[in-house]
């Protein structure tokens, strides 16, 4: 089993906390995400994966081994550990050539030379980078670099993959390309991959399952599909998605034995109101709503509520509608509604299933 | 247009300005190349020639017995400065450079308290720690020995040599000494397969300034090894003065060949001070 169980990891630098309690389990041979924005902790985790930092409390496994715990005061040595990392930045030895970059990690070890060579020249064909093994890291491309580090963390057939951003140095066409063949690359080697991203395409294109990092603290953890339908709180609802989930103020009240959303300049009836009312103590909420869950009339609707366009950007595919309800900025995306026209009057009505109600205070779903 | 160009460029007169900074330059060409045009004149003088003409004039008749007395008066002396000149560039670099990786990319606590007790040492004047150094050294019984000048100029050397690859350490980005951990390098293998190669430059910046320093030392020389026949080129230059009369042909000469072995360092080691090696270490 090379799963990777961590255990209420804490980090502080000084009085800053990097990470806050945080506990996961990692399956074996998953493709696991860290996501977060800039600063949330992802990367400390990793680090603390691989034994490049000594987390102040907690308890790191890897496959039932311990390899670091705050309570026996034990740790593992990054070199000592069975874990390959590649770098945001590559990390290739600038002074060596491709094919001792690539077979340092074997050499390091003691490997002899014949098995050292038939390792390195596997791995090179592999990853289409068998004719670059006598140059030097200077002269490659950033794709090509980025294959090199690949295959320096694949030569040592590790048990665990640590990825820090690994696709953020390339420029946008080859990191789709890219990222389709590290999945590719994945589903053949059958290797358990950390990967830490802030870029939430990459998140959902790459991850069997994601955790959300923010300020330290572990938000939630579930498949993409989770993590879009059923954010947890605010926090995870307004990260994922682009454009990002429309969220509106509102107060919950009961009128005619229904309850409702009251906006102030508007109000929306809610189907299974009871059940928010009976979970909530406080009827300040949020009410957030995707902007494919938006449907645009021109003709009033039962339940609609009466908006403006303000922007309309056609993508082709689909067209974002900017519009204004009340003053408020609302965005809708839809693949129909080619007709509409700037400054038009219209309905929307949402999507009654896919309606999040959150509570103002806790920031927690309620729904 | 073009012919045009051309003939404008040749009817056109010097700019005064330029007429005016050309004769600035080579004055000051002039003034700096006199002390060694006069030294080699001199050298190339008799001993009775030196009487009747100026130190700039020519010789009449050049001679180069001043280089002879010269080259046997300093023979053994240069050779006692090249060996513990060498050897002392050459170990205050290797230390500083493991010291310099150990402050910067070893991360420990106490690192900064360490190097700022480095830097102090920098700063101490010779003179002031003098008459301890004398006194240790008699106690090591190195006196009068060229391995008691190894020593102190290596430990002097330490300070400022760590200062000049920790400074080159710190732009080596972490991730790579990171890289190199996670592929199975301890702190030993990291600095020998990784950080060495790397500190090309550094070690040839480092060594062509301790090697003029080291060489051109004349305090430590003269209070460590006195006249003896460890007695370094700086020492035996300055004993070439005679005590009643000086021989200028001979202090000139003997100035000469004790320039040379610098000269040698700055010209083979010159266009390595200019090349960087670091070009594609990180990202690109």
């Amino acid at each position: 089993m090379t799963n990777v169980i961590i255990k209420n990891l804490m980090k502080k630098y000084g009085k800053t906390v990097a990470l806050m309690d945080v506990s996961l389990e990692i399956k074996e041979g998953e493709f696991f995400i860290l996501l977060g924005p800039s600063g949330c902790g992802k990367t400390t985790t990793l680090m603390c994966i691989a034994g490049l930092i000594k987390p102040n409390k907690g308890e790191v496994r890897l496959g039932g081994t311990v390899l670091s715990s705050s309570e026996s005061g034990e740790f593992t040595r990054p070199q000592n550990r069975d874990a390959a990392m590649v770098f945001q930045d590559y990390a290739i030895y600038p002074h060596m050539t491709v094919y001792n970059n690539i077979a340092f990690p074997l050499q390091i070890r003691g490997m002899n030379k014949s098995k050292v060579e038939s390792k390195v020249r596997d791995v090179s064909q592999r990853l289409g980078i068998s004719n670059l093994l006598d140059r030097k890291p200077k002269q490659l491309s950033g794709g090509q670099r980025q294959r090199v580090a690949l295959a320096r963390a694949m030569v040592r057939d590790p048990k665990i993959f640590l990825m820090d951003e690994p696709l953020s140095n390339l420029d946008a066409k080859l990191r789709v390309y890219a990222r389709a063949e590290l999945k590719k690359l994945h589903e053949d080697m059958g290797t358990t991959i950390v990967y830490v991203t802030h870029d939430q395409m990459e998140a959902m294109s790459l991850g069997d399952r994601i955790a959300i990092l923010n300020d330290g603290v572990l938000e939630q953890v579930g498949t993409p599909e989770e993590i879009y339908e059923n954010p947890k709180n605010l926090f995870v609802a307004g990260f994922i998605g682009n454009p990002p989930i429309n969220l509106i103020e509102g107060t919950l009240i009961e009128r005619n034995g229904k309850i409702i959303v009251e906006f102030g300049f508007s109000s929306y009836e809610l189907s299974n109101g009871i059940e928010i009312m009976k979970k909530t103590k406080t009827p300040e909420i949020m009410l957030g709503i995707r902007p494919e869950n938006i449907t645009i009339t021109k003709e009033s609707r039962e339940n609609a509520i009466q908006a403006e366009v303000e922007v309309i950007e056609p993508l082709g595919r689909e067209n974002i509608f900017h519009l204004r309800v009340n003053d408020k900025p609302l965005i809708a995306v839809s693949i129909t509604n080619r007709d509409l026209n700037v400054g038009e009057k219209v309905w929307i009505s949402f999507d009654t299933n896919r309606i999040h109600i959150f509570d103002k205070i806790s920031q927690k779903k309620i729904n | 247009m073009k012919t045009n160009k051309i003939g404008s460029k040749k009817k056109r007169l010097p700019n005064p300005k330029r007429v005016f900074l050309y004769f600035l330059l080579i004055l000051f060409v002039f003034l700096t190349l006199l002390p060694l045009w006069s030294a080699v004149m001199t050298a190339l003088k008799t001993q009775e020639a030196l009487i009747y003409s100026n130190p700039i004039q020519p010789p009449i008749k050049p001679s180069l017995d001043a280089f002879g007395t010269a080259f046997n008066e300093l023979r053994r002396p240069i050779l006692n400065s090249l060996m513990f000149t060498i050897l002392a560039t050459l170990l205050s670099c290797v230390l500083g450079s493991m010291t310099g990786y150990a402050l910067t990319k070893v991360k420990f606590r106490g690192a900064n308290t360490i190097f700022l007790f480095i830097i102090i040492g920098i700063f101490i004047p010779y003179q002031a720690v003098l008459i301890p150094l004398v006194q240790i050294i008699i106690e090591l019984g190195l006196w009068g020995e060229i391995s008691g000048l190894i020593l102190t100029h290596t430990a002097y050397g330490i300070p400022i040599c760590t200062l000049l690859f920790k400074s080159f350490y710190d732009s080596i980005p972490d991730s790579l000494i990171n890289a190199a951990k996670i592929d199975g390098a301890g702190i030993g293998n990291t600095y020998l397969h990784v950080v060495l190669p790397l500190s090309v430059t550094p070690f040839v910046v480092t060594a062509v300034f301790q090697f003029t320093q080291i060489w051109n030392d004349l305090l430590f020389g003269l209070v460590l090894t006195g006249a003896g026949v460890s007695q370094p080129a700086s020492v035996a230059l300055l004993n070439l003065q005679g005590g009643f009369v000086t021989a200028w042909n001979v202090q000139m000469a003997g100035t000469l060949w004790y320039t040379i072995p610098s000269l040698i360092v700055y010209l083979v080691l010159g266009k390595y001070l200019i090349k960087g090696f670091m070009t594609g270490a990180i990202k690109g």
